[in-house]
């Protein structure tokens, strides 16, 4: 299993769609930066394919003034989860 | 773990570099061993010894020097990389003729080779791209 990583958001640049052609049935999504506006419920729905799988950072919510704001199908970790994340997972892809 | 990272962006001009900053803190407090960073592309101006940033505003290069002092992480930077956007240590300054230095130790320059071997030898590797 393999964790990929996204800092753009789908509004502004078609690199969630490179991330989710690179993905295999059993990884996992995290949205970092400008990349968790794609876990907004007007925007989550790029990410319908990994629905479950789908995370973002807590610590980029909250300066963004979004955190609470989420879809409900969105797992929000903070720092310290992310490196969870990487613990768990063989490698981690960054797409940027 | 042993852990890597890889940054690619600017500092300042992208949030890379906090967002790295912030994830190697996180490694350390978990126990994990942070083995380097290395600084690559627009990366290389974190090694810039001569940044001054406003007061008030976080100091990315004593952030890195503080981890790398207090950690023993090694703070790898991509000599081509830096040397085409005026980035050179000492020993660089000489061989090019030229007065100052911008780079100075605990950061390094390094080549590729040595991020292979990063990649290799660490259990995780993760990249922050600007």
């Amino acid at each position: 299993m393999l964790l990929h990583v996204v800092n753009r958001s789908p509004a502004t640049s078609r690199v969630y769609q490179q991330a989710l052609s690179g993905m295999s049935s059993e990884d996992r999504l995290l949205l970092i930066e400008d990349g968790v506006q794609g876990a907004l419920p007007q925007l989550v729905r790029y990410y319908a394919e990994v629905e479950g799988r789908l995370f973002a950072l807590k610590e980029d919510l909250e300066s963004r003034g979004l955190l609470g704001r989420c879809d409900a199908s969105v797992q929000v970790v903070d720092v310290d989860g992310f490196v969870e994340l990487t613990e768990e997972a063989e490698r981690t892809v960054s797409w940027y | 773990m042993r852990y890597a990272i890889l940054l690619m962006g600017a500092p300042y001009s992208h949030q890379a570099s906090h967002s790295a900053l912030r994830f190697a803190h996180a490694v350390l407090a978990r126990g994990h061993h942070l083995e380097a960073v290395f600084f690559y592309h627009d990366g290389v101006y974190n090694a810039a010894r001569l940044a001054a940033p406003p007061q008030d505003e976080p100091h990315l290069v004593d952030a890195w020097m503080a981890i790398a002092s207090e950690h023993r992480v090694a703070l790898q930077v991509c000599i081509a990389a830096a040397l085409r956007r005026g980035l050179l240590d000492e020993r660089e300054a000489a061989r090019h003729g030229k007065d100052g230095v911008s780079v100075e130790p605990p950061f390094e320059l390094t080549g590729l080779g040595q991020l292979i071997d990063l990649g290799t030898r660490c259990d995780r590797l993760i990249t922050f791209g600007p």
